[in-house]
């Protein structure tokens, strides 16, 4: 006997009416199948809590934590003092480790140049990025908590620092339900031959219903598991097998015929169906123009798998899928460099990391702009943390969680505007009034969907969540 | 529009709460402990109240009366003047409680057997046959797990192998099994190396909280030991008490009266706690699996030992500097305690120390090695180092050569909890939650709100030789007998496992969020009953089965629909969807392809080829690795088993009470798709013929006793007959590639298999296949 509707409607407190209470009948189910499956379908897409400003977000996860401050905060009073112990008043409050001699101030040998009528600040690393640079939102007071990636990336996406919550495109997709039935609505994307560490808990849906996790697609023309038919099946075969199933689940079902359960389940393979169709069309990329895949990267082997997994995002955004998690790897055969995570030699690491995302990232900003996406679009460029201002091992940068950049890009933006700053070596945030936390970059984000994160809650164990947990402050300076 | 919202139907079955504005201010607790406060509370809170020695109420239909249970259920229904259900048919019943004590389908004689058995006690001799059987402690075990967050892997970056988990999972499994009270099963989960430091098998139950996610390589050794102990103490609340005790943390709790300082003196009964996951097994403990594992490591260490020995001499000349390194990464508070010269260490300087000492290994040595050999820019930077590096590199590589000679699964070490002494290090009160801001320091106590109106204290602490006694008294007094809520909490969670909903709807909510009793009285029975028959989980399971209220039908009745449109009265029988591990084990098991074997160290099922996981996913072994039941599969908590994932199995990061149901078509792909399913459907058509011939009818009548324990109704027979008779032609039709494979029967002899007619054959396995994707085989009726 399900009480599914039911319990469905009081644990979402999204505003379905309490008159739709009415009619669900012991032996399963309701009345009528279409207004039932209107209800109990988690998927139906939901009305926002005020108008939202963009469908879709690509959250490009910079896997490793970058040193923005060798990318866009630029900081001329650190390559002065570069060599020399930062005074006490610079690091007072934080927690640091020591090894590999914390002490000195370390510039890496980056040029600086302003770029756009905004006048923003890019290093050498990103030449193509910063032709986009009206187009980009900086924050750059923001923070976070931990020294470690995995609890950093945790807190990230999911807001807390151990495992177990529902990420932020779970809570996406059960607040706006899917646009596209026939894709997954919220989609993992990863370049490189395994899927990023720590895995599926940073796209899970914790406490939510497994329904609203991310569906990681894998590289390659076949993104989904299972999409293929069993090796020794011809489609024909495929075909009347499928027909023979729904004949029998109609037979079962005559008996029980208020069951919307068995009903949802039997439809659940034409979606199948479907969706073995949908999927690999939505990530070949054959009928795209050699132009747009070289605006990707797709013609230079180090930003090539990148670039591909980017221009999957754009054509994911196109077929409705609302959250796509791009998760940085490697380059295709590069083994010496896998992450952003540069405690030593950072200009080799940065080096590659940067040429891997440049080009795609600036391509992704260009084309979602050439084609009108780019204003219902938002693409935010984030890190668990990012890197000191003092060295670590001579040539490289260890973990900064007090400090650091990020940007953001697309609808209901302030487009070409930064908001926030770090201290004069860029090693704290300098006015903590205006630290942005992962909660904060959340909220807003949420907002910009038409959410209120404060309003975006599932009751748990008798405990209303929210994504943002017990904080969060939309960033409202930065919305247009 | 319309279209829109009609796509995809799928259903979800929550764990279902009445109020859902729960984090209202209005209802916050008051910023108080005071006892009386708590107490003029807890008058409002049923589960903590005392619990109730109730008669089963008198009833007028006493002859539909066959145990307790039904007389409380019957009251009910005559108040409201509902009939129950008929009795479901014999198959039918057989199905549910094979499905229900074991997680696997009755075979066709176990049913036969069961039809034509006339005795009046045939009822409870096959209920007494499942619950001898192995497989019922696989199936409850499982169920456990969930709420232990048990999983083979520490989780976070690394996600690294617990290479002994595995024998916490099989103390489980052998407890269920051997229907060990349930006070005892709590006491030795959480306090076994207290209370029975000699008995290795009470120290490995201590796995439960030594199961938490871990990250072995975490720079802030003071806030782990938070993070660890909240979760101890979420687990410990949540598990035995379903209290959301966790919720007090950041602030005192908004709907159940628990201060912030009553969480905090909760979590510092774990205040001493630590782990040791390398504890060696006690000599004569050892199981085959790991005498092979010694074996083979032996053989290995003696194959490379010329290498490991040369590594470990170069190591060794700079392992003071290499420690001192690594230990420097730590944080500022980790680091007081880790230079800090032994004999000043207190309390929270030896917990720090024990873990710093638990995550160390030659890796950090190597690091070091690594880093001063290549990093000229580094101020450990060391020329010496070069030539050693380089050694050190050609000796990894030479000893990579011996890979295939390492030892298998299995290990020489179990893992338990310890305490490093007597003496505890300080809890505090933490802002907001926040590790960096604690308050006031606290002791050890129990939440008002549990004690007061149950008249159980606070228990008292006494220390043993070594260990601080905190979780002895904790685990003493959650299995008092007077303590209401860890039985109401269990039977109510076992009456769930039976009838898919609690007596309270919301298994892991006691509060006052939860839902409450449909049916307090028949709870406060369950509860007293199974205390007083010795906490036996089996007494209380073989009473369900044996209650006429398990027996009734689950056909559907247009009658209730404005009486009791939840079921709450239970006049229908639920039916249910299958969770993962049934749906997986019952297709294996029908196939015939299950190694049915108890226990051991986990295993890696065949996965897809761009399943991607690089090495956290062992290459199968074969069948000893395809075909166990799930409850030994791999868990490893980053890279979830993809066979089972979609059908909401738990998820290791948090207790989990409940499966949901969730219908999507990814679950859809994965049964009709997968390889290996459809491995199976060839196993399964195999056995049909083997065991009805040739004929499509007798093989038809075969397949659905198998599956579904009944024969196939007119319009599903004529179906499928319809099916067989035109899919060799389809087939027939099919393109082919050059060897003109063909999917035909397994698991016959190659004689038998010359028999058949490729094409008929071909089309019954895609009949059994597409027979095991519907409605009929995922639920349960």
């Amino acid at each position: 006997m399900s009480s599914s509707r039911r319990d469905f409607i009081k644990n979402t407190g999204l505003g379905l009416g309490a008159a739709s209470l009415a009619g669900v009948i012991p032996g399963l189910g309701t009345i009528s199948a279409a207004t039932a499956a209107e209800l109990i379908d988690p998927l139906a897409p939901k009305q926002p809590h005020f108008p939202a400003k963009i469908k879709s977000v690509i959250w490009l996860h910079q896997n490793g934590a970058p040193s923005t401050l060798d990318l866009y905060d630029y900081k001329p009073e650190l390559v002065k003092l570069a060599g020399t112990v930062p005074a006490p008043s610079f690091l007072k409050g934080i927690k640091t480790s020591t090894q590999g001699g914390v002490g000195n101030l370390f510039a890496s040998k980056r040029t600086w140049k302003q770029y756009g009528e905004s006048g923003a600040w890019f290093s050498d690393l990103l030449p193509n990025l910063a032709q986009q640079a009206d187009k980009l939102t900086f924050i750059k007071s923001s923070v976070t908590v931990g020294a470690t990636h995995d609890i950093s990336i945790l807190k990230l996406n999911t807001g807390d620092l151990s495992p177990g919550r529902p990420s932020l495109g779970a809570w996406i997709s059960y607040a706006l339900g899917s646009a596209n039935p026939d894709l997954p609505s919220y989609v993992v994307l990863y370049n490189g031959d395994r899927e990023p560490a720590a895995g599926s808990v940073n796209w899970n849906s914790g406490f939510l219903p497994a329904i609203y996790q991310g569906t990681a697609f894998r590289p390659g023309p076949s993104p989904i598991l299972y999409l293929e038919r069993p090796e020794l099946r011809a489609e024909v075969q495929q075909r009347s097998s499928l027909d023979l199933l729904k004949k029998l689940n109609n037979i079962g079902s005559a008996e029980r015929p208020t069951d919307t359960e068995l009903q949802a389940r039997l439809r659940s393979y034409d979606l199948a169906d479907r969706m073995q169709t949908a999927a690999p069309e939505a990530v070949d990329l054959t009928k795209e123009t050699d132009a747009t895949k070289e605006l990707y990267g797709l013609n230079d082997k180090v930003s090539e798998s990148y670039g591909t997994t980017l221009l999957r995002a754009r054509r994911l955004v196109e077929r409705g899928v609302r959250f796509i998690q791009v998760v940085t790897g490697a380059p295709q055969g590069e083994t010496e460099v896998t992450s952003w995570d540069a405690h030593s030699d950072l200009e080799k690491n940065h080096g590659v990391m940067s040429k891997m995302v440049d080009k795609p990232i600036a391509g992704l900003l260009e084309d979602l702009k050439s084609r009108g996406l780019l204003e219902t679009t938002l693409v935010v460029w984030t890190s668990e943390f990012a890197r000191t201002s003092y060295g670590q091992s001579g040539n490289g940068r260890d973990h900064n969680p007090w400090g650091y950049t990020q940007w953001l890009a697309g609808g209901g933006l302030k487009a070409g505007f930064t908001y926030g700053e770090t201290d004069a070596i860029g090693l704290q945030t300098a006015d903590k009034d205006k630290a942005v936390d992962t909660y904060d970059l959340q909220a807003t984000v949420l907002n910009l969907l038409g959410l209120d994160h404060l309003k975006t809650t599932f009751l748990n164990k008798g405990r209303s969540e929210r994504p943002t947990v017990v904080y969060g402050r939309v960033v409202k300076e930065i919305l247009a | 529009m319309k279209n829109k919202y009609l796509y995809l139907a799928m259903a979800l079955v929550f764990s279902s709460s009445t109020t859902w504005a729960a984090d209202d201010d209005k209802s916050s607790a008051a910023n108080t402990t005071k006892q009386t406060a708590a107490a003029n509370a807890a008058a409002k809170d049923w589960a903590v109240k005392p619990l109730q020695h109730v008669t089963a109420p008198v009833v007028k239909q006493q002859k539909w009366v066959r145990t307790p249970i039904d007389a409380f259920i019957l009251a009910e229904l005559e108040k409201q003047n509902i009939k129950p259900s008929r009795e479901t048919d014999r198959g039918t019943y057989i199905r549910r409680a094979t499905l229900d004590t074991w997680g696997l389908l009755p075979s066709p004689t176990e049913i036969e057997a069961f039809e034509k058995d006339k005795s009046p006690d045939a009822y409870e001799k096959l209920v007494d046959r499942l619950l001898a059987s192995n497989h019922f402690g696989e199936r409850h075990a499982r169920r456990w797990l969930d709420l232990a967050r048990y999983a083979d892997s520490a989780g976070f970056q690394g996600d690294q192998t617990r290479p002994n988990n595995w024998r916490y999972r099989d103390y489980v499994i052998a407890s269920f099994n051997e229907d060990k009270p349930y006070n005892q099963f709590a006491r030795e989960q959480l306090a076994g190396d207290e209370l029975w430091p000699d008995n290795q098998t009470a120290r490995i139950a201590t796995g439960f909280l030594a199961g938490y996610p871990d990250n072995s390589n975490s720079r802030d050794l003071v806030q782990r030991k938070y993070q660890i102990e909240t979760d101890y103490t979420d687990l410990v609340g949540e598990a035995f008490l379903a209290q959301s005790i966790g919720c007090a943390r950041c602030h005192n709790h908004k709907i159940d009266k628990v201060s912030q300082k009553e969480y905090f003196q909760l979590q510092a009964y774990f205040a001493n706690t630590v782990v040791n996951e390398k504890t060696p097994l006690a000599k004569g403990t050892e199981l085959d699996w790991d005498k092979t594992f010694t074996t083979q490591q032996a053989a290995y260490q003696a194959a490379t030992k010329e290498i490991r020995d040369k590594q470990k001499a170069i190591l060794d000349t700079v392992r003071e500097k290499g420690r001192q390194y690594h230990n420097e990464r730590y944080l500022t508070d980790s680091r007081d305690s880790i230079f800090k010269a032994e004999k000043d260490w207190n309390p929270l300087d030896k917990w720090v120390n024990w873990r710093l000492k638990a995550v160390a290994t030659d890796a950090d040595i190597s690091g070091y090695l690594k880093v001063s050999a290549e990093d000229k820019g580094t101020p450990v930077f060391d020329a010496a180092n070069i030539e050693k590096w380089k050694d050190y590199q050609k000796l990894t590589e030479d000893l990579k050569k011996f890979d295939k000679q390492k030892p298998g699964r299995g290990s020489k070490t179990f893992t338990t909890l310890a305490e490093t002494g007597v003496q505890s290090p300080q809890t505090f009160v933490r802002f907001g939650g926040v590790h960096e801001r604690p308050l006031e320091a606290v002791e050890p106590g129990i939440p008002a709100l549990w004690t007061i109106a149950a008249g159980v204290a606070s228990p008292a602490i006494t220390p043993t030789a070594n260990s601080s006694g905190r979780r002895t008294a904790l685990a003493n007094w959650i299995v008092d007998p007077a303590n209401p809520l860890t039985s109401r909490v269990y039977v109510n969670r076992v009456w769930a496992q039976y009838f898919s909903n609690g007596i309270s709807a919301t298994v892991g909510d006691f509060g006052r969020a939860g839902e409450k009793p449909t049916n307090p009285e028949l709870l406060d029975y369950l509860a007293t009953n199974f205390v007083d028959k010795g906490w036996s989980t089996k007494t209380l399971v073989r009473e369900i089965l044996l209650s006429n209220v398990y027996r009734q039908s689950s056909d559907e009745r247009a009658d209730l629909v404005k009486i009791d449109p939840d079921n709450k009265l239970l006049a229908v029988y639920p039916r249910k969807r299958l969770e993962a591990e049934e749906i997986r084990d019952s297709l294996l098991y029908a196939s015939g392809e299950l190694v049915d074997q108890v226990g051991g160290p986990s295993v890696f099922p065949k996965v897809p080829n761009n399943f991607n996981a690089g090495q956290l996913w062992e290459a199968s072994k074969g069948k000893e690795d395809d075909n166990r039941r799930s409850i030994y599969t791999f868990v490893r908590r980053s890279v979830p088993y993809p066979l089972t994932v979609s059908f909401d199995p738990a998820n290791p990061s948090n207790p989990h009470h409940k499966r949901d149901v969730t219908t999507t078509p990814l679950q859809a792909l994965t049964l009709f798709n997968s390889d290996v399913v459809f491995g199976w459907s060839q196993a399964l058509a195999g056995r049909v013929i083997k065991e009805a011939g040739d004929n499509p009818e007798a093989q038809i009548n075969k397949l659905y006793e198998i599956l579904f324990a009944r024969k196939p109704s007119s319009a599903e027979k004529s179906a499928l007959k319809d099916f067989l008779k035109n899919q060799d032609k389809l087939i027939a039709q099919r393109g082919w590639d050059k060897n003109y494979s063909l999917a035909v029967p397994t698991g016959l002899t190659e004689e038998d298999t010359k028999k058949l007619n490729p094409l008929k054959a071909a089309a019954l396995v895609d009949l059994v296949h597409a027979v095991a994707n519907s409605n009929d085989f995922a639920y349960r009726f």
